[in-house]
C-alpha cells in the first residue's frame, strides 16, 4: 500500500473528541482570517457604517460599555442560547420520532408527507402573524417557529436513511423470519445513522436560524430582538455584534452535531480522510 | 384509464389528506364564525383565483410568472453549484477546511437580518431574489452531498485503489453513484428552501411576484388574496419537491427512497 | 373560651386578608401595541413605571405589535383589550365587520411624510409621479396612498411601488434604489445617519391638506359594554404617561430602555420629532387625544371613498370620545 495511514480514532471518548479538533483546527483560523479580510474592506473602501460597520466597531459595542445603549448583552445570549438548544433538542427528537413513523406506515407517510412539505414551503415570516395570533408571545411561540423552520431536513433525511437499506439484505433477514421490529431496530436503524446526522448537522444552523426568526416575530429578548430595535434606528454595530455571535453560536453548534457523530459512529466516514 | 387508476389508487392518502385538509378549514371558518378579515374559508380563497370578477384584480398571471421563474433559476444554480462546490471540497481537503466554517457562519444568519445590505449589493428585481434564494438552499445540498461523497466503505477504497484507481476514477465511479440518495435528499430539502428563499427575497425588495402580492394583500388586510398567494407558493413548493421525486425514481429506480407496498 | 376569642380573630383576619386582597386585586388589561418598540410608545411604559396603571387599579401587559391590522385582529379575536392601530385600518375592519372603536387619538397632526435627495428635483408631491416609490407592504403610507394621490391630482398609478422590508427603508432611499421613500417623519434622525441632512428632502403630506387621523387607541366594543371603566382609568394613565413624557422625554426614554435593549440617543431625537406632531392647537385646547368629530368623519369617508370598501355604519359608531381623560391633559408646548 502506497498512501498514508490515516490517523485512526482512539476508542476513548476524549481521543474522539480531540482528534476531531485536531482534523479541524484551522476553522478558528479561518475564521479569524474572514474577520480580517471584512475589517481591511471596510477600511479600504471606506464602507458607511450604517451599510456595513467593521468587526472592530462591531466588537467595541459589545465589549465597552456604551452609555446611550446599555444593553443586557449576558440576558439576550443567554435567552438566544436557550431558545436554540431547546429548538434543537425539540426538532431532533421530533423530528426523527415523525420519520419513523412514516417509514413504519405507508399510510401515515403519504398523509403527513404533503403536509410537511405544505408546512415547509410556507416562508415562515409570511405565516408569522397568524402564528402570534394563536400562540401569542413567548419562549414557546419562539420554539416553535424555529421548529417549523428546521424539523423538515432531520424528517427528510432519516426517512431516506430508513428506507435506503439494500434488497437482498433485506429479503435475507424476512426469509430468516425477522419481525417487523426487528428489521428495524438492527438493520434500518442503524443504516439510517449517517443520513440522521447529516440531516442534524443542517437542522443545527437552520435552528440557529429558526431562532432569531422566532425572536424577530414573538419575542422580546434576543440577539434576534436586539437586530430589531437596532434596524429601525439604523444602530448598526449592535446588529453586526448579534449577527456574529448568531453565527458562532451556529458554528459551535454544528461543531458539535460533528464530534457526536464521530463518538456515535467512530466507523463512519462523513469527512474526508487526510491521505 | 387503467394507469389512472392504479395512480389513484396509489395516492389515495395523498388525496385524501388534501381533500379532507381543505374540509376541516372550511367548516372551521363556518362554525367558529371566523370572520373574512382574519381567516377565509377556503371556497373564498380559491374564488379570488379562479372568479373572473374577483382574480382580475391582480395581475396572478405576471406573479407566478416572476417567481416562477426565480425558483427555476434559483433551483438550478443551487443544484449544480452546490454539488460541485461538494466535489470539489472533498476532491481537496485544504480548500474543505476553507470553505466549511464560512459557509457555516452564513447559513447561521437569517438572511432577513441582511435586508438592507441586499438591497445595496443586488438592488432588486429577479437576479436578486435567485441569490438570495441561492444563499438559503445551498447549505443543505453540500452537506448532504460531501457526506454521500464520503459515505463509502473503507474495504471498497482500499481495493480500488491497490488496483491503482486513480483519484477521478474513484469520484467518478464510485464515490458520485454511491452519493446520489444523499443528493436527492439534499435536493428535496433546497426545493422547498429555494421557494421560501424566492419569496423572501422579494418580500426584502420586490415590484412583482407572489411574495409581492402576498404582502400588499396583507398590509392592505384583503386576507382572501392573502391567503392564496400562500396556497399557490405552497403549491409550487409542493410541485418542485415532487418534480424531485419524479426525477429520483428516474435517476435510481432501483432506489427506494418510500416505501412501496 | 379563650380558644373561642382565639378562634375568632383568627377567622376575623382571614376575612380581613382575603377582603383586603379582594380590594387591592388588579384588572388585568392587554395592551396590543402596533409595531416594534418605538419612541412613541414611551408613555406607556412611564405609565407602568410610575405606577399609575397600577393607582387606576390595572395589571397592563404591553405587547409587542406586527402592524396595525395585525393590532386589529387581536383585539378581535379577543387576546387584547385595547391596542394602537392606524385610524383608517380599524375603520376598514368595522366595515369588515370587527367589533372595535377609536378612543382616543395619538398624533394630532398627520406623520406621514414622503423623503427624497434634494438633488432629484422633487419639489412638490406631485412630482413622484412616474417615479418609484419604496414602502413596505403593510405600512400606514401605501394603504391610505389612494387618498393622497387624488387629493393632490395625480394618478395613483402613475407611481412604481417597491414593496421592501421595515429595515431596507433607509437603505432603499441612501442608494438610490428608490426615488423616494414613504416613511413617517418621525424617523426623520435614521435618515439622516445616511444622508445629510442638507440633501434630505422631506414633504409632509399634512402640509398638502391630507388631514386623516393616523394613529389612535381602539377597544373592542365587548369590552366597552361590559367595562367602561377599565378603558376609563387606562385611557387616564396612558394619556398622563403622554403628558408626562411631552414635558420630560429624556426621562420618558430613559425608562423605556430599561424595558427595551434600545439606543437612548437615538430615541431621544425619534420621541422629539414625535412631540412636534402634538404641537396643535387642537392639543392645547382640548386636550391630549382629543378626537375632532368633523375630522374623524372625513378620515371615514376617505377610508370609504378610496379604500374600496363601503361605510354600512354611522361615523359615531366608529369612536367615542367618552372615555377620554377629565379633566383633559392640555398640551401646552
Amino acid at each position: 500500500m502506497g498512501h498514508a495511514v490515516a490517523k485512526k480514532p482512539t476508542t476513548t471518548l476524549s481521543g474522539k473528541t480531540f482528534n476531531t479538533i485536531k482534523r479541524n483546527y484551522q476553522t478558528p483560523f479561518v475564521i479569524l482570517i474572514f474577520f480580517l479580510i471584512w475589517q481591511f474592506s471596510v477600511v479600504i473602501f471606506n464602507v458607511r457604517e450604517f451599510i456595513l460597520p467593521s468587526p472592530l466597531s462591531a466588537l467595541e459595542h459589545l465589549l465597552l460599555p456604551q452609555p446611550d445603549a446599555n444593553y443586557n448583552w449576558s440576558v439576550h445570549i443567554s435567552a438566544t442560547i436557550y431558545a436554540v438548544i431547546v429548538s434543537f433538542a425539540a426538532t431532533s427528537i421530533i423530528g426523527i420520532a415523525i420519520a419513523i413513523t412514516m417509514a413504519w406506515s405507508r399510510l401515515i407517510n403519504d398523509m403527513m408527507l404533503p403536509l410537511f412539505i405544505f408546512i415547509n414551503s410556507l416562508p415562515i415570516i409570511a405565516i408569522a402573524p397568524i402564528i402570534l395570533l394563536w400562540f401569542g408571545y413567548g419562549i414557546f411561540t419562539n420554539v416553535l417557529i424555529a421548529f417549523l423552520v428546521a424539523f423538515f431536513p432531520v424528517v427528510i433525511n432519516t426517512a431516506m436513511g430508513l428506507n435506503e437499506v439494500e434488497e437482498d439484505l433485506l429479503d435475507l433477514v424476512r426469509y430468516l423470519h425477522a419481525s417487523k421490529w426487528q428489521v428495524f431496530a438492527k438493520i434500518q436503524f442503524p443504516n439510517s445513522l449517517p443520513y440522521i446526522f447529516t440531516g442534524l448537522k443542517i437542522c443545527s444552523t437552520m435552528c440557529v436560524v429558526g431562532a432569531i426568526v422566532g425572536e424577530f416575530i414573538a419575542s422580546d429578548r434576543g440577539l434576534g430582538y436586539i437586530i430589531i430595535n437596532s434596524q429601525f434606528t439604523m444602530d448598526t454595530p449592535p446588529i453586526f455584534a448579534s449577527l456574529i455571535l448568531v453565527s458562532l453560536i451556529g458554528v459551535v453548534l454544528f461543531g458539535l452535531v460533528s464530534v457526536s457523530e464521530k463518538i456515535v459512529m467512530p466507523w463512519h466516514q462523513s469527512e474526508p480522510i487526510p491521505r | 384509464m387503467k394507469k389512472l387508476v392504479a395512480i389513484l389508487r396509489n395516492h389515495y392518502a395523498k388525496l385524501l389528506t388534501v381533500v379532507g385538509f381543505l374540509f376541516v378549514w372550511q367548516l372551521v371558518v363556518m362554525i367558529l364564525g371566523i370572520k373574512e378579515f382574519i381567516l377565509p374559508t377556503p371556497i373564498t380563497t380559491f374564488s379570488y383565483l379562479f372568479i373572473p370578477e374577483l382574480a382580475s384584480q391582480y395581475d396572478w398571471f405576471t406573479h407566478i410568472e416572476t417567481t416562477l421563474i426565480e425558483v427555476l433559476i434559483g433551483f438550478s444554480a443551487t443544484a449544480f453549484v452546490g454539488v460541485f462546490v461538494a466535489v470539489v471540497m472533498t476532491w481537496s481537503r485544504f480548500l474543505r477546511q476553507i470553505i466549511m466554517p464560512i459557509i457555516t457562519l452564513f447559513n447561521s444568519l437569517p438572511k432577513i437580518a441582511l435586508a438592507p445590505l441586499f438591497l445595496l449589493w443586488f438592488g432588486y428585481g429577479i437576479i436578486p431574489n435567485v441569490m438570495i434564494a441561492f444563499l438559503i438552499s445551498f447549505f443543505p445540498i453540500v452537506i448532504n452531498t460531501i457526506a454521500g461523497l464520503n459515505a463509502v466503505e473503507e474495504d471498497l477504497l482500499d481495493l480500488v485503489r491497490y488496483l491503482h484507481a486513480s483519484k477521478w476514477q474513484v469520484l467518478v465511479k464510485i464515490r458520485l453513484p454511491n452519493s446520489l440518495p444523499y443528493i436527492f435528499s439534499g435536493l428535496k430539502i433546497s426545493a422547498t428552501l429555494c421557494v421560501v428563499g424566492v419569496i423572501v427575497g422579494e418580500f426584502i425588495a420586490s415590484t412583482q411576484g407572489l411574495g409581492f402580492l402576498l404582502k400588499s394583500a396583507q398590509g392592505l388586510m384583503d386576507t382572501p388574496p392573502m391567503f392564496a398567494s400562500l396556497i399557490l407558493i405552497s403549491i409550487l413548493g409542493l410541485s418542485f419537491f415532487g418534480f424531485i421525486t419524479l426525477l429520483e425514481r428516474w435517476v435510481m429506480p432501483w432506489q427506494k427512497s418510500q416505501q412501496q407496498p | 373560651m379563650k380558644a373561642k376569642i382565639f378562634t375568632f380573630f383568627m377567622v376575623l383576619a382571614v376575612l380581613t386578608v382575603m377582603a383586603g386582597g379582594e380590594a387591592t386585586a388588579l384588572t388585568k388589561v392587554n395592551f396590543q401595541l402596533n409595531w416594534k418598540i418605538t419612541g412613541d410608545h414611551a408613555p406607556y411604559y412611564v405609565a407602568l413605571k410610575k405606577g399609575w396603571f397600577q393607582e387606576e387599579g390595572l395589571d397592563v401587559n404591553i405587547i409587542l405589535g406586527q402592524g396595525s391590522g395585525y393590532t386589529v385582529k387581536v383585539l378581535e379575536s379577543g387576546k387584547a383589550e385595547l391596542g394602537i392601530s392606524d385610524a383608517p385600518v380599524p375603520i376598514k375592519g368595522i366595515a369588515q365587520g370587527a367589533k372595535i372603536k377609536i378612543v382616543g387619538i395619538i398624533f394630532d397632526k398627520h406623520p406621514n411624510c414622503m423623503f427624497f435627495w434634494k438633488d432629484s428635483g422633487i419639489t412638490k408631491p406631485q412630482d413622484m409621479a412616474g417615479k418609484t416609490v419604496a414602502v413596505p407592504a403593510a405600512d400606514g403610507h401605501k394603504v391610505m396612498f389612494p387618498a393622497f394621490a387624488k387629493q393632490i391630482g395625480i394618478d395613483p398609478a402613475s407611481v412604481k411601488f417597491l414593496n421592501i422590508e421595515p429595515a431596507a427603508k433607509v437603505s432603499a432611499l441612501a442608494t438610490k434604489k428608490a426615488d423616494i421613500v414613504f416613511e413617517l417623519y418621525t424617523g426623520k434622525p435614521f435618515m439622516e445617519k445616511a444622508i445629510p441632512a442638507d440633501q434630505l428632502g422631506a414633504i409632509l403630506w399634512s402640509d398638502y391638506g391630507f388631514n386623516a387621523y393616523a394613529h389612535s387607541i381602539i377597544a373592542r366594543n365587548e369590552v366597552i359594554a361590559n367595562n367602561p371603566d377599565m378603558v376609563k382609568k387606562f385611557l387616564k394613565a396612558a394619556y398622563r404617561g403622554w403628558d408626562y413624557t411631552l414635558k420630560n422625554p429624556e426621562e420618558a426614554i430613559a425608562i423605556l430602555a430599561e424595558y427595551h435593549p434600545i439606543n437612548i440617543t437615538d430615541y431621544v431625537a425619534n420621541l422629539k420629532v414625535v412631540m412636534d406632531f402634538f404641537k396643535t392647537e387642537r392639543y392645547r385646547k382640548y386636550g391630549i387625544g382629543y378626537i375632532d368629530p368633523a375630522r374623524m368623519e372625513d378620515t371615514i369617508n376617505i377610508v370609504g371613498q378610496y379604500m374600496g370598501i363601503a361605510i354600512n355604519f354611522k361615523p359615531e359608531d366608529a369612536y367615542t370620545s367618552e372615555f377620554l381623560p377629565d379633566p383633559p391633559y392640555k398640551y401646552d408646548f
